[in-house]
């Protein structure tokens, strides 16, 4: 059940947009897919929508085929795509209800729905307005409640963040959270890793169209995987000479900050206390990066 | 595909161009025009010999199909590509509607607006109508087969919709296409005409070269009281007219037009499907009175031009203005128009071309797609 994901692979001419993704995504999870830009996610997000074939390898959605049943996924799938269009003339409302109408829920149902909707995502006051004059995060927020029409148990979400403001992000983190939680399998990709950090269970680094790593973010995953520190104190040379010493790896980074790399949280007080021991004077020592942001910064570091 | 899919589709469309597109004010700017134009006709035509009725409904019939076929194909010929432009039509074709359902419901919805367009001349019609000379069923025939016609046109436009990527591309087809069908066809014809125009010996009945000789008027003048019983006799020989007791068969080398091997260009013509379906009445047998009736003269063009050259010339009637029983000579139009016709075979040919094309547009929107033309994206 989930998405199943083998070997995948999917070309645009001579562009190969997919190499070879493998990953699966469980029920109950929010799976996260990363990657940098032009590595393939909106397109393995559109294969998994039942809109592109794949040329090689199987998916498995549900257990049923996008290619050979796509009516059977599409009744089960949420997709969100990453610019969403509306059409210009239609209201708010009646883009759910078209929406709605596509998936051949009765009007009264389609009606109910909308109002459903229209709450989670906080656009009920703007229900009457045309869908084209709302602002980006708006039309982002439309784009969540029409991938929910219909009730899905899987989503795929693409680039749901983006154009959000802060407020709205959090909120979408406390969706995708309800919306697993309640046994749904929530496939999202995004750029902003700090906040996929928060709300997924899992994370599948994808580059050049290729899996590289698939990484489960709970917490014995921050508590030992490599991360960056700033450290800053009051003199700066005694604290790389001592860092030198312990052959601590470290960088000079803005602010006359130091940031250095250290495996689990663990490891992090214990070199807190050792500086702190011998005297030097700490005055910050704060992660500088998230355990996803390395581990993704690590995994595609051969890109540079 | 199910009804409900197609209705929500059409639906959708409809509402969109009503909100977007200014429909009131180009419906109105249509009926506005086609009003003058029967007007014009009404005058132009109106007189006590002439039957303005006739030349009403063929005018406003052959303005409305000139029309809509410029408005309908812009109604279908970008609303795929458009849509995906918009990034719209992903986002239903990801939802339990099927292919079939988005390229019924966007025909349906095109085929709603030309109705509109056909309801708002039909008091025109009715006026013709009023006027004589037509009979409803004539104007009941065309207007269903103008309603099929444009059925077609738009389904045209949404297949090329389907096959290019740029809205503009696919535009640009599709009125190629109409001007392939309405001018390419007469162009066509005449043009290959003269591949199949050729001299060869024909049979002719009718006075032959001899008979004039015959009848030379004699170089005497009738006025001279000197003349001889025998020169009077010869004179009057000469101011005989020929009959048809004078006709005989006989052989001549002439120019023939083979148009029986090339006719079938002409009914693919939209405007000779609608004019050959339904021209108006022929006028009465007394009246001399001629009328302004182009879809007549079309219908019995491309009819004539089905039966090719006759077997058997028949210059008889032309010399001698008798035909074989004795009445007034018969119109060759008037003739062909009693042939069979020649409009089932264009409109056959129409109704193929779009179901043709409905299967290709439907096809065409059929998800997962595995090969996406060059430089587009789905979504
Ligand atoms: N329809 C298409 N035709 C040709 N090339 C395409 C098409 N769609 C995608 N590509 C190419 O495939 C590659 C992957 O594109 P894709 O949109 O999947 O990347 P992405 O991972 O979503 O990137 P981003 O993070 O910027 O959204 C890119 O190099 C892109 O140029
Ligand atoms: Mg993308």
């Amino acid at each position: 059940m989930g998405v199943e994901v083998q070997g995948v692979r999917r070309a645009f001419g001579d562009v190969l947009a997919v190499d070879d993704i493998t990953l699966s995504a469980q029920p109950g999870e929010v799976t996260a897919l990363v990657g940098p830009n032009g590595s393939g996610k909106t397109t393995l997000l559109l294969m998994l929508a039942t809109l592109l074939a794949p040329h090689q390898g199987s998916i498995r959605i549900d257990g049923l085929d996008p290619v050979s049943q796509p009516r059977e996924v599409r009744a089960r799938i949420g997709w969100m795509p990453d610019g969403f269009g509306t059409w210009d003339a239609l209201t708010v409302r009646e883009v759910l209800h078209t929406i709605a109408a596509a998936y051949n829920l009765p009007a009264d149902r389609a009606r109910a729905r909308t109002e459903e909707l229209l709450t989670l995502v906080h656009l009920d006051d703007l229900g009457d307005r045309r869908a084209r004059v709302l602002s980006r995060g708006q039309k982002q927020r439309l784009g969540l409640a029409r991938a929910l029409v219909n009730d899905p148990s899987v989503l795929l979400l693409d680039e749901p963040a983006s154009g959000l403001d802060p407020r709205s992000r959090i909120e979408l983190r406390d969706v995708l959270r309800s919306l697993a939680s309640e046994g749904r399998t929530v496939l999202v990709s995004s750029h902003i890793l700090t906040e996929l950090q928060e709300v997924a269970d899992r994370a599948v680094i994808v580059a050049r169209g290729r899996t590289l790593e698939t990484q489960r973010l709970d917490a014995d995953f921050v508590t030992t995987a490599l991360a960056a520190w700033r450290v800053d104190a009051l003199d700066p040379e005694r604290l790389t000479a001592w860092l030198a010493d312990h052959h601590v790896p470290a960088r000079r980074v803005g602010g006359g900050q130091t940031e250095v790399q250290v495996a689990g949280e663990e490891n992090a007080a214990r070199l807190l206390a050792d500086l702190v021991r011998d005297g030097v004077r700490v005055t910050a020592f704060t992660p500088s990066q998230g355990a996803l942001e390395s581990a993704y910064l690590a995994a595609t570091e051969d890109r540079r | 595909m199910s009804w409900h899919g197609i209705r929500t589709v059409a639906a959708l469309e409809l509402r969109q161009r009503l909100r977007t597109s200014k429909w009131p004010l180009v419906l109105g700017a249509w009926f506005l025009l086609v009003a003058l134009v029967t007007f014009l006709a009404y005058y132009a035509t109106h007189d006590q010999s002439f039957r303005s009725g006739q030349a009403m409904y063929d005018v406003v019939i052959f303005f409305v199909l000139g029309l809509a076929m410029l408005i309908v194909p812009s109604l279908t010929a970008t609303s795929v590509n458009g849509d995906r432009e918009h990034g719209v039509l992903a986002t239903l074709q990801t939802t339990l509607l099927t292919h079939w359902d988005l390229a019924l419901g966007k025909l349906v919805a095109a085929w709603a607006i030309s109705l509109a367009f056909l309801v708002a001349a039909l008091p025109f019609l009715a006026w013709a109508w009023f006027e004589g000379g037509v009979s409803a069923a004539r104007i009941a025939l065309s207007l269903v087969v103008l309603v099929l016609v444009l059925a077609v046109v738009g389904t045209l436009g949404l297949m090329f919709s389907t096959l290019t990527a740029r809205p503009v591309a696919s535009a640009v087809l599709t009125y190629l296409t109409m001007g392939a069908l309405v001018f390419g066809t007469a162009i066509g014809f005449a043009l290959s005409a003269f591949l199949v125009t050729d001299t060869e010996a024909r049979t002719v009945y009718g006075l032959p070269d001899s008979w004039w000789q015959e009848h030379q008027p004699p170089p005497l003048d009738p006025n001279d009281p000197n003349l001889t019983a025998e020169q009077r006799e010869q004179l009057s020989k000469s101011q005989l007219q020929p009959t048809r007791a004078d006709c005989v068969r006989f052989t001549r080398n002439g120019t023939v037009a083979h148009t029986e091997r090339i006719w079938w260009m002409l009914p693919l013509n939209p405007f000779v499907v609608v004019a050959d379906a339904a021209p108006s009445e022929p006028r009465p047998q007394d009246a001399y009175s001629s009328a302004f009736t182009p879809m007549r003269w079309i219908s019995a063009g491309a009819r004539m031009a089905r039966n090719g050259p006759e077997e058997v010339v028949d210059e008889c009637q032309l010399s001698t203005g008798t035909s074989a029983d004795g009445s007034p000579g018969v119109d060759p139009m008037e003739k062909a128009l009693g042939t069979a016709p020649v409009w089932p075979y264009g409109l056959g040919f129409l109704l193929l071309v779009g179901a043709g094309s409905a299967a290709v547009a439907g096809e065409r929107l059929r998800t997962p797609i595995r090969r996406l033309p060059n430089g587009t994206r789905i979504a």
